[in-house]
């Protein structure tokens, strides 16, 4: 059709009125600011803004949805984006992405590349930003509740003499005591029985708990455990608690907008895997305030290896209690898992890595033992 | 040339398929012409690929806002592609009024989900709010949906009121609610009273035998307040229905329980025996291999799961959408759906094979080809002129936000 400033394209199309199922055949004249609609007995003229204007595909009808009720359509829809090419109207940049394979091709890319980006760095910058606007007082009130709760639940008394949490709070104090100002949050330290073997918690609000398996695996060593312990500091300092709840969410969401659609079971996924690798890069920025506190306590970073060799051998001899096997020789498996233990299901932490592996961590504090001697 | 050239014309109607049974059904005093009409689904999958991702990346860029775009663009395709006796559904929703809802409800789901992190009471008073919002968002997204849904330029309505809907939702909350209220009285999570015990398998026997007449009155609901011009739909599926088919999905149910024990324990077997795991599991290669033949099992079980997930689901979906559809209908119009279960858990297996393996990239495929088989199963006869339907109603929209919370708290509306 001849796109002259005067004439007005014309196309032969369906319309219905909106009170009568009928669709009367009629001409469709598309001016630069209105539709007219003429047919038999039909003069109707509707300005564009009233107008909802398809957009161009390549299948289905096209329809035009007029605001107070009606449509006009066509199924030629060669005829009708010509008609409306001719009045002058364009298609949405969306929709030239959309119709163009080099479009759709430059949108898998960016989306690949989006998400990997968002799933690296997005999420983690975007929860430290979250998290500093949180006041640290809704870290301590979360710490407050969880604590009451795992007091209740988990935990018995320490079976420990009162003096050995206090020696090992002295120790703590004396070996932050050297460290940069704002560096160290807020902390106390509880001794506590429990079932879940030799293990060290942070809670948000600066409560560190060690278990009197712990203390008892270490044999009691002061230095190995203000290593723990610093390394525990790391997760208060560091409020991964809060990230943690952050990182998960907004991975939720993210997996939700692209799989949600086809199956939550299958978005869950990507979001478990993602929360294995920030609770990895936790653990390692753990680590490093541990070697940070060791370092400026004039400690060397190998009491940390101390501590996974104890743990590894306590593993085994745990899991040969249970066999009721007789212990045998001291063996020193390299495959030990977390820094708690005795855990029945511990293998799958090796197959969702949420640990970095401990041969990694041992390395790391080795390392740094080297790096310290001068 | 541009005149609608499909075969649609009222008068020369097309030998009908289900004429005799159509007679009886519609026991008239006048044997009213019938005529049955085709849906045709004609969107494809490629090029519903390419909508989806450019969707999806702007939803990504903007962290979000673009959705209700997206979302419009997405209905906009599916249902002008949706052919009934050859004319269009159409879909005219204004993403601007959408996205005012969702961010309304995007705040209300962000302070529910926080509030069960804080606190177990605090949990449950945000339960107990969502439960009394819950309804009217539901009345609201069905009227929203429908208002912005036409055929033949005519606009589809919800009639069903709010009184309706808190009778056909709230029934649906008890059962939750009664486990959230006995939990805030257990002192100790881990080693939960009898009592505690008692209650919840109580509740869940008790839901399992209500499933059926809870779910056929939320459908009831629905299903007799859709109106097009001047017709207006009746829900005749009984309740009596809903329990056969409950029945027979629990003996699908335990029949893919056998098949599933029955291959676990070949796994089992293959593993203890055939790799020999018997001996000291803690020496290294042992426990290694050990570790290994948990993994194997342990993902082959997620397989099966996954299957039987892939096989249940539509095979549900297929019964549910005969039982449901098959049994709507108004003054002179009446549905029909011939979904086979056999094809539509194929499809699904297929689609699931295909979406795990391209890491999603065949989603759009998939969701093309579900909508294709099930609403080309679905036909509509009809014993007026429906050149003659006119419409005297107005239209209420309802609230965007309706729509928002079907979507973002994963309720189905059925439509």
């Amino acid at each position: 059709m001849p796109s002259t400033p005067t004439a007005t394209p014309v196309l032969a199309g369906l319309y219905f009125d909106g009170q009568q199922g009928k669709g009367h055949a009629v001409q469709l004249h598309l001016g630069s600011t209105q539709l007219r609609i003429v047919g038999e007995g039909i003069n109707r003229t509707v300005a564009l803004r009233d107008l909802q204007w398809p957009e161009r595909t390549r299948h289905g009808i096209r329809i035009a949805h007029l605001d107070g009720g009606g449509s006009v359509q066509s199924a030629d829809s060669a005829a009708w984006d010509a008609w409306s090419h001719a009045a002058g109207m364009g298609d949405s940049w969306v929709v030239r992405l959309q119709q163009s394979w080099r479009g759709v091709a430059l949108s898998v890319l960016l989306l690949i590349t989006l998400i990997v980006a968002l799933q690296q760095w997005g999420v983690p910058v975007a929860s430290r930003a979250v998290v500093a606007l949180v006041p640290r007082t809704v870290d301590a009130a979360i710490g407050d509740y969880t604590q009451a709760a795992i007091d209740a639940q988990l935990m018995k008394p320490s079976a420990l003499p009162e003096q050995r949490a206090q020696q090992l709070r002295e120790a703590l104090a004396k070996a932050v005591a050297g460290m940069p100002e704002g560096t160290v949050p807020q902390w106390q330290l509880l001794l506590r029985a429990s079932k879940m073997g030799p293990n060290a918690l942070a809670l948000p609000n600066g409560t560190l708990i060690v278990t009197d398996d712990m203390v008892e695996m270490v044999d009691g060593n002061v230095d190995v455990l203000v290593g723990v312990l610093a390394h525990e500091l790391g997760h208060v300092q560091h409020r991964h608690g809060m990230r943690m709840l952050v990182q998960v969410t907004a991975l939720g969401a993210l997996a939700s907008t692209v799989l949600g659609d086809f199956s939550s079971l299958l978005a869950s996924v990507p979001v478990l895997l993602g929360q294995a690798s920030y609770s990895r890069q936790a653990e390692q920025e753990a680590d490093a305030m541990a070697v940070d506190v060791l370092r400026h306590a004039g400690l060397s970073p190998t009491v940390m290896v101390t501590m996974f060799d104890k743990l590894g051998a306590w593993r085994v001899r745990k899991a040969q209690e249970e066999r009721g096997k007789s212990p045998g020789p001291d063996t020193q498996p390299s495959k030990a898992t977390q820094e708690s233990g005795g855990d029945a299901l511990d293998w799958l932490g090796i197959a969702f890595a949420s640990h970095p592996a401990d041969a990694q961590r041992v390395q790391f504090f080795q390392d740094a033992a080297r790096n310290t001697v001068r | 040339m541009t005149e609608l050239t499909l075969p649609m014309h009222l008068g020369t109607s097309p030998p009908l398929a289900h004429g005799a049974q159509h007679q009886r059904d519609f026991a008239d005093t006048e044997p009213a012409p019938a005529q049955t009409l085709a849906i045709a689904f004609t969107g494809s999958g490629s090029e519903y690929f390419r909508i989806w991702i450019v969707n999806l990346l702007l939803i990504l860029v903007t962290l979000g806002l673009y959705y209700p775009w997206a979302k419009v663009r997405r209905l906009r395709y599916f249902h002008g592609n949706t052919l009934v006796g050859g004319r269009p559904l159409g879909f005219h929703a204004k993403p601007w009024k959408m996205l005012k809802g969702y961010l309304l409800v995007a705040m209300l789901l962000a302070l529910y989900s926080v509030a069960g992190h804080f606190h177990a009471v605090a949990g449950l008073v945000a339960f107990v709010a969502v439960m009394l919002i819950w309804p009217a968002l539901l009345k609201s997204s069905m009227q929203f949906r429908l208002a912005n849904t036409s055929w033949r330029g005519l606009r589809f309505r919800f009639t069903g009121d709010l009184r309706g809907a808190y009778a056909a939702m709230l029934p649906l909350f008890v059962p939750a609610l009664c486990l959230l209220v006995a939990g805030t009285f257990v002192a100790d999570q881990e080693q939960p009273p009898l009592w505690y015990v008692n209650v919840t398998v109580g509740v869940m026997l008790g839901l399992l035998l209500l499933a059926p007449w809870l779910f056929q009155r939320l459908k009831a609901y629905q299903h007799n307040h859709y109106a097009l011009a001047d017709q207006h739909t009746r829900f005749q599926a009984t309740v009596g229905m809903f329990y056969k088919l409950l029945a027979e999905m629990l003996v699908v149910y335990l029949a893919i329980c056998v098949v599933l024990g029955v291959a676990v324990t070949i796994a089992v077997f293959i593993g203890v025996v055939v790799l020999g795991v018997s001996g000291n599991p803690f020496t290294q290669t042992e426990y290694t291999k050990s570790m290994w033949l948990m993994a194997a099992v342990v993902a082959g079980f997620v397989a099966l799961m996954l299957l039987f997930v892939s096989l249940i689901k539509p095979y549900m979906v297929t019964r549910l959408q005969n039982l449901v559809w098959a049994h709507t209908q108004s003054e002179d119009i009446r549905l029909h759906s011939k979904l086979k279960a056999r094809a539509m858990v194929w499809l699904s297996a297929k689609n699931w094979v295909l979406v795990v393996f391209t890491l999603g990239l065949y989603w759009p495929f998939a969701a093309v080809a579900r909508a294709r088989m099930q609403l080309e199963a679905v036909s509509v006869s009809s014993r007026v002129d429906l050149d003659a339907l006119v419409s005297h109603a107005r239209n209420h929209e309802g609230e965007a936000a309706g729509d928002a919370a079907g979507d973002l708290f994963g309720l189905d509306i059925g439509f």
